[in-house]
C-alpha cells in the first residue's frame, strides 16, 4: 500500500480525483457531441465523414465572429451560441447536397478520400475568412469565475456543458424513440435499401441526418470556443479525438458514442494524471484493442458481408 | 516500343542534369521518393485491394530509423539507409498481423489509428525523438552532397525499387494477391492464404515506404513527428488516386503531376496549395474514378457506359 501512495500520491486525496472525474465528464462531453453527429452521419448514410472536425472548426471561427458582430450585451453570446450551430448546419447542407450525394453508390474509400479534400479545402478557406492569427472568445459574465466543489476550484462555463451535452442526449434519445422521424432514422441504419422500397424518401433523409450531425459538430465547436485558442489545427485534433470515440463506442451507436466519450474524457484525464507523457498515446492503445477484439467497437454491430 | 519509350526515359533521366538546373534535379529527386511512396502504397490499394491510413507511419518509421542511427549511433548514411526498410518492414509485420485482420472501412480505420500510434511516440518521446524539434543537419557524404550526385543516387534506388516490386507483382505471388482481392473467399477455396498473402503484401509495402521515409531524410536534411502525422499519409492515396489505382506505372505518374503541381502554385500563391489540392481531390473522386491513366487509357468511358 505504501508503495502505491508514493507511486500516486493523489490516490489518497478523495477531492482531487472527484475534481478530475468532473473535469474528465466535460471533455468527455465536449467529446460526446462532436462525436455523435459523426456517429449519426455513418449509422445513416455509411460515410465516415472526415471533415467533421472541420465543422466543428468553423463552428467555433463563427462564435468568434458572432460574438464581435452582436451587441456586447448579456444576450449577445447566447444568441450566437444560437446562430453559429446553425450556419454551420447550412454549410453541411450545401456540402451533402453538392458533393456527398453524388457518391454514396460508389466504394466507402472514395468517400473517405472525398471528404479528405474537404478538410484541406475547409481549412484554407477558414484561414483565408479568419486570417491565420489564434482567436479567443471570451466566457459571459455569469459563468466567467470558477465554483467550489469539493473544496477545488472548478471553472463554471464547464457547468455549462456539463448540463448542455445530456441535454442534447436525452433530447436526441427522444427524437429517435418517440418520433416518426426518429423512427425513419433508426430504420435507415438498420435496411436502406428496404426503407427506399417502402415508399421513404431515402434521399431527403440523408440531407436531413447531414445537416442535423453538421449542426452538432458546429454546436461543440462554438460551445468549445471560449475554452480553447481558436486556432486553424483544431480541426484534425477533434477528428483524431472524435474518431477514437466513434470507433470505441461503435460507429452508429448513439448510446455507444455517449458512453465512450465519457470514457475516453476520464481516461484522459486520469492519463495526464498518472502517466502524462503517454497519455495520448494510451488513447490510441485504447482504440487499438478495441478494433482488434471488437472491430466494430463496445455497442456497435458487425459490418454486413 | 515500349523498350524504346524506357530507353528514351533512361536517357532523359540520366542527362537531366546537365540540362536542368539544381532546382529541378530536386524535384525530381522528390518525385521520384513521392512515385517510390506511392508505388509501394498501391501494391496494396492496387493490387491487394487494401487501403492504408496510416501509411506515413512506415515513412517515418524508416526516416527516423535513419535518422537516429546516423545522429546517435554515429554512422554513416550508407550504412543508416539500408535500416530504414527494415525497421519499416518490422513495423509494418507487428501492426499488420492485426490490421489484416480487418476488411474494408474498419482495415482503414484501424491503419489509422496505427499510424497515429506511431505519430504520437514520435512526438511525445522528447529525448529519442527531439519531438517537436525533429532531428536536424542529417547530409549525404560530401561525394553525394550536390543536387546531381543525390538525384542520380536516389534516382538508381528508386528504379532498383520498382524493378524489385515489379517482379513482386508478376510473380505467383502477386497473382495470388490479385485473386485475393478479387475473391478473398474463392481464393481461400483454392488453397490460397489469404490472411498470410495480405499481411506479406503489408509488410513489403511497408519495406518500400521506410526506405523512400530514408531516402527523403537525407534529402530533406531533417526528419519531423510530421512525417507520420495522419494528413501525410494522405499523400500516396491522392497521388495514386491522380496517376490511377490499376496500373503499375500510375502512382509514378501521378508523383509527377502532384509534385509539379504543388511547385507551380506553392511557388506563387503557398496559401491556395491545400485549396487546390483538396479540390482536385474531390473534383476526381467524383468525375474521375478511375484517375488520369484511367482517362488516357479510355476505360473510364466503357466502365461509365457500363454503370448508366
Amino acid at each position: 500500500m505504501d508503495f502505491i501512495t508514493t507511486l500516486f500520491p493523489w490516490i489518497t486525496n478523495g477531492s482531487l480525483i472527484m475534481i478530475q472525474v468532473m473535469s474528465g465528464l466535460s471533455v468527455g462531453m465536449f467529446l460526446f457531441l462532436v462525436s455523435v453527429g459523426m456517429s449519426l452521419i455513418f449509422g445513416v448514410t455509411r460515410v465516415v465523414n472526415l471533415a467533421h472536425g472541420s465543422f466543428y472548426m468553423v463552428g467555433a471561427y463563427m462564435m468568434v465572429s458572432l460574438v464581435e458582430f452582436l451587441p456586447e450585451r448579456w444576450w449577445g453570446f447566447w444568441l450566437a451560441l444560437l446562430l453559429a450551430p446553425i450556419g454551420v448546419a447550412l454549410l453541411g447542407g450545401v456540402v451533402e447536397v453538392a458533393l456527398l450525394r453524388r457518391i454514396y453508390h460508389r466504394d466507402p474509400l472514395m468517400q473517405l478520400i472525398l471528404t479528405f479534400g474537404l478538410i484541406l479545402v475547409v481549412s484554407t478557406l477558414v484561414l483565408l475568412v479568419w486570417g491565420p492569427d489564434n482567436k479567443s472568445v471570451e466566457r459571459p459574465e455569469a459563468l466567467a469565475g470558477s465554483v467550489t466543489l469539493f473544496g477545488q476550484f472548478f471553472p463554471s462555463y464547464y457547468l455549462l456543458v456539463l448540463v448542455l451535452a445530456p441535454l442534447v442526449a436525452v433530447g436526441m434519445w427522444m427524437v429517435f424513440y418517440r418520433t416518426r422521424w426518429g423512427m425513419l432514422i433508426r430504420a435507415a441504419t438498420v435496411d436502406r435499401e428496404m426503407l427506399g422500397a417502402l415508399g421513404v424518401n431515402v434521399a431527403a433523409l440523408y440531407t436531413q441526418v447531414f445537416v442535423f450531425g453538421s449542426w452538432l459538430a458546429g454546436l461543440g465547436g462554438a460551445l468549445a470556443a471560449p475554452t480553447v485558442a481558436v486556432a486553424l489545427g483544431m480541426d484534425s485534433d477533434v477528428l483524431v479525438n472524435a474518431f477514437v470515440v466513434v470507433v470505441v463506442g461503435g460507429l452508429g451507436s448513439f448510446a455507444g458514442s455517449f458512453i465512450s466519450a465519457v470514457l475516453v474524457g476520464v481516461l484522459q484525464s486520469f492519463g495526464i494524471l498518472i502517466f502524462p507523457a503517454i497519455s495520448i498515446v494510451l488513447l490510441f492503445a485504447v482504440m487499438a484493442v478495441v478494433l482488434i477484439v471488437r472491430p466494430w467497437g463496445l455497442l456497435g454491430r458487425p459490418e454486413e458481408h | 516500343m515500349a523498350r524504346v519509350a524506357l530507353l528514351a526515359i533512361v536517357a532523359a533521366l540520366a542527362a537531366a542534369p546537365l540540362a536542368l538546373p539544381p532546382f529541378f534535379l530536386q524535384l525530381l529527386t522528390e518525385i521520384a521518393i513521392a512515385g517510390l511512396f506511392a508505388t509501394a502504397f498501391n501494391l496494396l490499394m492496387g493490387y491487394g485491394g487494401m487501403v492504408s491510413f496510416g501509411h506515413a507511419a512506415y515513412f517515418a518509421l524508416g526516416a527516423y530509423a535513419s535518422a537516429l542511427l546516423v545522429k546517435k549511433a554515429g554512422l554513416p548514411m550508407l550504412l543508416a539507409l539500408p535500416a530504414a526498410p527494415v525497421l519499416a518492414a518490422l513495423g509494418a509485420l507487428v501492426f499488420g498481423v492485426f490490421i489484416v485482420r480487418l476488411t474494408a472501412t474498419y482495415f482503414a480505420m484501424l491503419s489509422l489509428a496505427f499510424g497515429q500510434i506511431v505519430f504520437t511516440v514520435i512526438f511525445k518521446w522528447k529525448s529519442l525523438t527531439g519531438g517537436d524539434d525533429g532531428i536536424l543537419g542529417l547530409w549525404p557524404p560530401e561525394w553525394l552532397k550536390s543536387p546531381a550526385a543525390y538525384y542520380y543516387f536516389t534516382v538508381t534506388v528508386v528504379a532498383l525499387a520498382l524493378l524489385a516490386l515489379r517482379a513482386i507483382v508478376d510473380s505467383p505471388f502477386g497473382s495470388a494477391l490479385k485473386a485475393v482481392r478479387e475473391n478473398p473467399r474463392r481464393a481461400r477455396y483454392i488453397g490460397i492464404d489469404v490472411r498470410r498473402h495480405q499481411l506479406m503484401a503489408f509488410v513489403i509495402s511497408g519495406f518500400f515506404s521506410g526506405l523512400a521515409g530514408g531516402l527523403f531524410a537525407f534529402y530533406n536534411g531533417s526528419v519531423f513527428p510530421d512525417f507520420a502525422f495522419f494528413t501525410k499519409s494522405f499523400e500516396p492515396l491522392v497521388v495514386t488516386l491522380l496517376g490511377g489505382v490499376g496500373s503499375f506505372f500510375g502512382p509514378l505518374v501521378g508523383a509527377f503531376g502532384f509534385k509539379l503541381l504543388e511547385w507551380l502554385i506553392s511557388r506563387e500563391w503557398p496559401v491556395y496549395w491545400p485549396l487546390v489540392l483538396g479540390s482536385v481531390v474531390i473534383a476526381v473522386v467524383i468525375l474521375l474514378p478511375r484517375g488520369f491513366v484511367g482517362l488516357a487509357g479510355g476505360r473510364l468511358w466503357t466502365r461509365a457506359a457500363r454503370q448508366g
